[in-house]
């Protein structure tokens, strides 16, 4: 190869023009982008617009009542929610209240919360400030991978294994859920009144590895205590217990399954931006904090988190919107049952769920057609809203993190 | 993984269908068949599409299964000539069809089906009547229950212990219109019911809850479950076995039906009318039965035969 023998202004010209074309192809990428969002939320608006518009088709009307308020059917003695899209012949009035899909929307990624916050911003406090460099050079690629597994696998192993495994062992599951978190507290106390030379051999840096034997030993803990558990506390069975002593029917796919199952999908997302968030909280901070004889447990409560709420926050919000987005998880793990009730042991089903279920079956421009679009339309505002405020709450901290590191 | 490839059957039909397609190039085509319809008949279609192919190597078969519900807008539409259909049309749907096309569809029967109401097989439940499983399933109790059954206890069983746990399928599927048309006196099902994607799911999900039960189709049975003989008004008890099933004694049977657009006076064309001709022969029966259905008696196939001029 050689070069050829161009002159060094036509070079530059050539160089130009591809800048400018580079930055045209962006600018134009972006601006479709954001152009195929808002057109998204203008068809869906558009499509749900004539439900509301009476008199234009004889299709059964909605309004804002039949969807949000409890109705009389007959046949039921008191009002009720009812989402139920195929009708008897002969039935007068839609039933499509979309109360009980938000309620269960909700209660999903509440439930998902439930489980995943606590993990994923201890893990993220753990790993930011505690753990040893080289653990966590390992162990945070590794976490945030964990957010590329499809729904639709996670979905798959807790309706198919995690489900039926929890209704043959529930007794299990309560002392596990009992024994495990003041487990590895106690594992923590025991730690801290070793011998130092010991101590020494155990850093807390790799706490993350020597944990795992300890762990181990609660489970098998848990599993010799189960049985005796269950029989002197719970007459032998837990679930026939529930049901006699305090009503509740445990329900194989329910809000619990669906919790952990969901809360795993989104503790990457939550551990990764918390741990972004607590990790980019400038060190002059913390550092001072410790000079000043503060300790560390001092140190995270008082400086760390106080310094990076607004990106913690930001980080369970955007969880949150992945959990009220999620659909395959809710599908399969749930039972798709169109509950209003407060109990983690029923079922539930959500929007999302709903739309992927109904939508291909239900006739373009008829009522359960749109009825599903508004449902969309729902999910779409909230997640947008979520995820907005997310990201407005993230300008900030970035802006105050820089403020921080200018004046030290 | 059964499951989970079987619940994915109408992804698979695309995948093969359109696989098995590919290498017949556009030269050696000498026809093209197209089916839109019942997703519980897909595999049956399949079968059948596949010895076709076998027969005629040129033949471009496309086999979409959405759900019944799909069938007679694409015949209608004229986008196909023959619609699979777990149910019969209903009035407005023929009525549509007419309109556009001033003849109706010709209607002709190819297997038998049942649904068939599961439990755990653990679970020592003798039988049931419509009215008890009305009265299980639904809250309106239109087939005149006095009272809603939640419990095992209320059916007179000593075990299992607890609540009726309820599985069944999503609303807009043909097994969950017939269930309630037919099990529930039109009724409508409690909120409490697991809605599933397909019947397979239900299955599984009975076999691992010896407090469950719920409906299926004949085919999706497994070792896990049991079928629950019912009994009809008489008080005669009636299992779904392949002679109930054929002869309409077993409550919850059913026809699998294709719809086919033939002017009168006309004959089809070719790919449709070999199509038709394997559904009733002996090898198409064949398949009917390897795939878990109930196949048609002789003097019906030679009916179905007539009514298409075959």
């Amino acid at each position: 190869m050689h070069d050829s023998p161009a002159s060094p202004l036509l070079r530059r010209r050539l160089r130009q023009g591809r800048d400018r074309l580079a930055t045209a192809l962006i600018t134009a990428g972006g601006i479709g982008v954001i152009a195929a969002v808002m057109a998204i939320g203008v068809f869906l608006f558009v499509e749900v617009l004539p439900l509301f518009w009476h008199g234009a088709s004889t299709a059964p009307q909605v309004n804002v009542d039949t969807l949000w308020l409890p109705q009389s059917y007959p046949g039921l003695d008191e009002p009720v929610y009812r989402w139920e899209p195929a009708l008897p012949e002969g039935d007068p009035g839609p039933r499509f209240s979309l109360a009980p899909l938000a309620w269960g929307t909700l209660e999903a990624a509440a439930w998902s919360l439930v489980v995943a916050v606590p993990l994923a911003l201890g893990a993220a406090a753990h790993s930011a400030l505690f753990m040893s460099r080289r653990l966590r050079a390992a162990i945070k690629p590794t976490l945030e991978l964990m957010e590329a597994l499809p729904g639709v696998v996670i979905g798959f192993l807790a309706g198919l294994v995690l489900a039926p495994w929890l209704e043959a062992h529930l007794g299990l599951g309560l002392t596990l859920l009992l024994l495990v978190p003041p487990g590895v507290v106690l594992g923590g106390a025991l730690w801290s009144r070793l011998p130092g030379r010991l101590r020494r051999r155990l850093p807390l840096g790799w706490s993350a590895l020597w944990l795992l034997p300890w762990l181990l030993l609660l489970w098998s803990l848990a599993k010799w205590l189960a049985p005796w558990l269950e029989g002197w506390w719970f007459d032998g069975d837990l679930r026939a217990w529930l049901a006699v002593h305090l009503g509740l029917d445990y329900v194989s796919r329910n809000a619990i399954i669906v919790g952990m199952a969901m809360g795993f999908a989104v503790m990457p997302t939550i551990y990764a931006l918390a741990e972004d968030a607590l990790s980019g909280v400038p060190t002059s901070l913390a550092e001072g904090a410790q000079a000043l004889g503060a300790t560390r447990w001092q140190t995270l409560c008082r400086v760390v988190l106080p310094a990076a709420a607004p990106g913690v926050f930001s980080a369970v919000m955007i969880g949150a919107g992945r959990a009220v987005g999620e659909t395959m998880i809710v599908l399969i793990a749930s039972g798709n049952t169109a509950l209003m009730t407060a109990s983690p042991l029923d079922g539930l089903r959500s929007l999302a769920a709903s739309i992927a279920i109904e939508l291909p079956e239900a006739a373009p421009g008829g009522t359960h057609y749109r009825v599903l679009l508004l449902a969309a339309l729902l999910l779409f505002l909230f997640t947008f809203l979520v995820n907005t405020l997310a990201e407005v709450v993230r300008g900030r901290l970035r802006r105050r993190y820089r403020r921080m590191g200018d004046s030290p | 993984m059964i499951a989970l490839l079987r619940r994915c059957l109408p992804v698979w039909l695309w995948l093969l269908a359109g696989l098995w397609a590919a290498p017949v190039s556009a030269d050696h085509q000498v026809g093209t068949l197209d089916t839109i319809g019942s997703d519980t008949m897909a595999g049956l279609m399949l079968r059948w599409g596949e010895l076709l192919g076998e027969r005629y190597p040129g033949l471009r078969v496309q086999l979409r299964a959405v759900g019944s519900a799909s069938a007679p807008p694409a015949l209608t539409a004229g986008t196909t000539l023959l619609g699979p259909m777990s149910r019969p049309m209903t009035a407005d749907e023929r009525q549509a069809f007419i309109d556009r096309h001033g003849y109706p569809p010709r209607e002709v029967v190819v297997a038998r089906d049942a649904l068939v109401v599961v439990v755990n097989r653990h679970n020592p439940l003798p039988s049931l009547s419509q009215r008890e499983f009305d009265a299980i399933f639904s809250e309106s109790r239109r087939c005149g229950a006095t009272e809603g059954i939640r419990r095992w206890q209320q059916l007179g069983l000593e075990s299992p212990v607890g609540p009726i746990v309820l599985h069944g399928r999503n609303a807009v599927s043909g097994t969950h219109g017939l269930f309630r048309r037919e099990g529930l006196c039109n009724g409508s099902f409690r909120p409490e019911v697991n809605e599933h994607p397909g019947s397979a799911a239900v299955v599984e999900s009975v076999a691992d809850d010896p407090l469950a039960i719920g409906y299926a189709g004949l085919n999706h049975l497994t070792p896990g479950v049991r079928a629950v003989p019912l009994r009809d008004a008489d008080g005669r008890v009636h299992e779904p076995t392949p002679q109930e099933v054929r002869s309409d004694a077993y409550p919850l049977a059913r026809d699998l039906r294709i719809y086919v657009n033939q002017p009168p006076g006309s004959s089809l064309p070719d790919a449709e009318r070999a199509f038709l001709d394997l559904v009733f022969s002996v090898e198409g029966q064949a398949i009917v039965e390897e795939l878990g259905f109930v196949s048609l008696p002789a003097a019906t196939l030679v009916r179905q035969r007539r009514i298409l001029g075959l």
